[in-house]
């Protein structure tokens, strides 16, 4: 058999170009074998063996099947020999004998010719698959797609592929993507984009089909507790509590929770500033009666861009704008580390000199990491200079930790700097809840829609020393007194319903 | 005894009367908001004396339905505007003394010069911002504003402010809010939010005198925060504007009537005292022996009355008579107040640098009693004033400013001969010419 092969290609090989195409085919052809092997079986992870894998070794196999044929038909045209003429110099009258079943040459090309379509089938599928894969989408155009694959990678969707929310099911969603990878391709080679990328939200597959897959609203959600702990930028960073109940559950008529714009039944519809979905210019909301009320911006400047471009039907998105490539604020991005502990808040100004130093204007992550380190030590040097020796290590290990931040939210190469990605969730980074729930949306009434700060959440604490400071009956004399008791009791009746 | 009383009167003003709309739970509702939406404007009340005594946000904002600034705010009924008699509530002295005081006389200003002038030459914004931001402004009702005050006379916290309940003055002027603080309204930068400029310098004045240096040079033992702050009890180191004022001393109460120890008029063109000025002089002088003695205070109310007097007789009058020469004879090419050069000269000459010069003298500020005061008087009366009236080509004028400069021997100076003139300061005579001024109010 292998002798057979050998003979047959060496008989194919008509001239040097020839050669070089069986060589071409076959070293790739067993390098992709190997390389295969070695990925199944653990040896190499490499996301860039994936790319020359299942990318550059399909590419160079085609290569050398295509020329084997050019260089027979340039040997054709130099000899003047006719086809026949030419097979049967090179594999001898026997191998061009035809019996029933076709010539010999005829059967080990037939052979040869299934075997590289199978071989070449199998390849495309494992590169559509690669090409599926998180690690292509975040690593194929390595600068343009850094700052949503560093944090994609930390995010609580870490393990959801690109692919799940960004191109979706089905043939149509397939071929669109591929062709926007087309178009992303010349735009990256001749650096055609935006710095930095404006968010695709407006291209994203509906959100009906891609987050409801896992996150249903039909699901009951109940409340849920979070607790920010906030440290001061005093000498010991003293740490204070924000405890908020998130009413998020779809929840029943007049017991309704932020998922309420989701629930079946409900439809909430708005356009906005030049589409942007910041500056509301008006909000529909359809109530499962079918009844309708709409509440107007009388705010508006008239050079706002007042005018309509677009409608929209709120989703997921409208609020989860930041659902996986979640850029950090840097003096939440502290308080997160000094709450894990990766920062020892035994330094004194740590939290001060941290928020600083990350907030420093770096033109990429080596002078990031110099300039961290030595805002840091410069401070622990100049103010304790008796404790320096003994600290240094909790200073180095901080600033490891503020480095890694830095890279992970901070892209100077596409213009990516502290804020530039604001989250809708909320109303910490950006008008957030309060972009419908304002007082400058009016209905015909001049009813608005309540921005109450109890509607969406309960607060347990807020900015206290202790994390449930308000479940506690209220001290005599407290100054915070009446909102404490407000507080508490709003609380215990939202548990009640 | 009168001490004590004081204190127990002051106990007694300061627990807050709590009204029925005050239901705790709704005041919670505002500060939980507010804590968020305005965290700055929460913070300033969490400091404050009205915090840590149960005062609210609603014991001040609370309204009525029906009131003309009242609206409806979430569970409540309340008013932006918070008035003297919102604050007399709790604090009703106070609120009466402010209500008797010429501060609460401040935004009735539209007829005079000082507001013609700014509408006229400057126009209707800078009325409301130049003049009512300090004065107060008439607070009009807006019924499709969000809080029914009208935008352009809202915001103003001007001390004669003209509110819609009929209440006159702004205790926020010199309160500033949140925070409400004692030791705030005790420093002078209270009371120069408005008083200082080319016209009112008493900020300037006081920086510069012996009084303002000692202040900045010790503000940290001026025991500002205390409850007690009796003038030369309670701290020694230097009298702030409200020390010599408006705060207790040994025998007198504080007040909040301004001019109950101010004996002279020093705004008008020419001075005037005011009525019952002798008692006025007497509440100041007891402020005064605080620190000094009476002989060293009867001093400086000598030196001070006599350029008082000085200005009145050598400038302020002769000029005042000049331009009623001037108006009668109806020699201006301009019908209008303010639309002739030499009205404007008349006007800086008793309006800016006029006080500029006896608030000078008044407060001890040597720099604004000469060389911003008398010497531009001087440089303005001989080379503007007279000039131009000389200009005007009238034969009763020129008549008038002969016999000034030829007959009046503080005049006189201007046609005789330097030599002869140094001569007579070496002698004395030429201080004999003014020794009246210094022996008119023995």
């Amino acid at each position: 058999m292998l002798r057979t092969y050998l003979d047959f290609i060496r008989a194919v090989a008509v001239d040097r170009l020839g050669r070089a195409g069986v060589i071409l085919v076959t070293t790739s052809f067993i390098t992709f074998v190997v390389m295969q092997a070695a990925i199944l079986l653990g040896i190499v992870g490499n996301a860039y063996v994936g790319l020359i894998v299942y990318l550059l070794f399909p590419l160079l196999f085609v290569l050398g099947l295509a020329l084997i044929p050019i260089a027979w038909m340039r040997r054709r045209r130099a000899t003047g020999l006719t086809t026949r003429e030419l097979l049967e110099r090179r594999f001898g009258p026997d191998g061009v004998e035809a019996d029933i079943a076709g010539s010999k040459v005829f059967r080990t090309v037939a052979v040869f010719t299934l075997a590289n379509v199978l071989i070449l089938g199998i390849a495309s599928l494992m590169m559509l698959h690669f090409m599926d894969t998180a690690e292509f989408c975040g690593t194929a155009c390595h600068s343009v797609m850094s700052p949503e694959w560093s944090t994609y990678q930390a995010s609580p969707h870490a393990r959801v592929a690109c692919v799940e929310c960004h191109v979706g099911e089905g043939v149509g969603a397939l071929v669109n993507s591929k062709l926007n990878g087309a178009w992303q391709m010349v735009s990256a080679a001749f650096d055609l984009y935006e710095r930095p990328i404006p968010t695709p939200v407006h291209q994203l597959r509906p959100a009906r089909e891609t987050c409801e897959r896992c996150h249903w609203p039909e699901k009951f959600y109940g409340s849920r507790l979070i607790s920010r702990v906030a440290f001061a930028d005093d000498e010991a960073s003293t740490p204070s509590y924000t405890t908020l109940n998130l009413k998020i559950d779809p929840g029943a008529a007049g017991a309704a929770g932020v998922h309420w714009h989701v629930d079946a039944g409900n439809q909430v519809r708005y356009a906005s500033v030049r589409d942007e979905r910041r500056e509301m210019l008006w909000v529909e909301a359809r109530q499962p009666d079918g009844s309708v009320r709409r509440w107007v911006n009388t705010r508006l400047t008239p050079d706002a861009g007042s005018g309509e471009t677009g409608q929209r039907v709120m989703d997921c998105v409208d609020c989860h704008n930041r659902a996986t490539h979640i850029y950090q604020r840097p003096d939440d991005a502290v308080d997160a580390l000094i709450r894990l502990g990766a920062i020892d808040r035994s330094l004194p100004f740590i939290r001060r000199e941290a928020v600083k130093a990350l907030r420093g204007d770096y033109p990429s992550r080596d002078a990031a990491e110099a300039g961290i380190r030595a805002g840091l030590g410069a401070f622990y040097r100049r103010a304790y200079p008796d404790h320096l020796a003994t600290w240094l290590d909790r200073i180095d290990a901080a600033a490891d930790e503020l480095v890694e931040v830095w890279a992970r939210n901070v892209h100077p190469g596409m213009r990516v700097g502290w804020g530039a990605y604001p989250s809708f969730l909320g109303h910490r980074e950006s008008p957030g809840c309060f972009r419908c729930h304002t007082r400058d949306l009016r209905d015909a009434e001049g009813g608005w829609i309540s921005d109450d700060c109890t509607l969406c959440h309960s607060i347990l604490a807020y900015g206290e020393a202790a994390p449930f400071a308000y479940l506690d009956p209220a001290v005599e004399g407290a100054r915070n007194r009446p909102m404490h008791e407000y507080l508490r009791d709003e609380f215990l009746r939202s548990v009640e319903n | 005894m009168r001490r004590i009383a004081m204190v127990v009167g002051l106990i007694v003003l300061s627990s807050p009367v709590v009204g029925a709309a005050d239901d705790p739970k709704v005041a919670g509702a505002c500060m939980t908001c507010h804590k968020e939406k305005s965290p700055g404007l929460y913070k300033q009340w969490f400091e404050s004396e009205h915090a840590a005594h149960n005062v609210t946000c609603l014991s001040c904002h609370q309204a009525e339905r029906g009131e003309a600034d009242a609206f409806s705010h979430y569970d409540a009924i309340i008013a932006t505007l918070v008035t003297p008699k919102d604050c007399g509530r709790c604090h009703p002295r106070p609120a009466d003394e402010v209500g008797a005081s010429y501060h609460a006389t401040a935004g009735q200003i539209l007829d005079s010069a000082d507001a013609y002038l700014a509408h006229v030459a400057a126009g209707d914004p800078v009325a409301v911002l130049g003049c009512e931001s300090c004065h107060g402004g008439k607070v009009e009702i807006d019924p499709k504003s969000p809080n029914r005050l009208a935008r352009r006379s809202w915001p103003n916290s001007g001390i004669g402010r003209i509110n819609p309940d009929g209440s006159l003055g702004s205790c926020n002027a010199c309160h500033t809010r949140h925070g409400f603080s004692k030791a705030q309204a005790r420093q002078p930068e209270a009371c120069s939010k408005c008083h200082l400029g080319p016209d009112h310098p008493q900020k300037e004045v006081y920086e510069e005198s012996k009084h303002g240096n000692t202040y900045y040079t010790n503000v940290d033992d001026m025991n500002l925060e205390a409850d007690s702050w009796v003038v030369g009890v309670d701290y020694s180191e230097a009298p702030t504007c409200a020390s010599c004022h408006m705060s207790a001393t040994r025998t007198q109460g504080v007040t909040h009537d301004v001019g109950q120890r101010i004996a002279w008029t020093l705004r008008p063109p020419v001075s005037e005292h005011k009525e019952s000025w002798q008692a006025k002089r007497a509440n100041m002088q007891d402020v005064c022996t605080a620190c000094h003695t009476r002989t060293f205070t009867d001093g400086h109310f000598h030196q001070f009355d006599a350029s008082v007097r000085l200005y009145n007789e050598k400038f302020a009058e002769p000029a005042t008579e000049l331009m009623k020469i001037v108006r009668s004879k109806k020699l201006l090419e301009n019908p209008a107040s303010f639309s002739n050069k030499i009205e404007w000269t008349y006007w800086e000459i008793w309006h800016h640098e006029g006080r500029r010069a006896r608030h000078g003298a008044a407060m001890m500020g040597p720099d604004y009693t000469w060389w911003h005061g008398f010497y531009d008087i001087a440089q303005h009366f001989y080379f503007k004033l007279l000039p131009e009236a000389r200009e005007l080509g009238d034969p009763d004028v020129d008549a008038y400013v002969d016999r000034i400069l030829s007959s009046d021997p503080m005049h006189r100076w201007v046609r005789e001969q330097t030599d002869d003139l140094k001569k007579q300061i070496r002698s004395g005579e030429m201080q004999r010419v003014y020794e009246r001024f210094f022996e008119a109010g023995e």
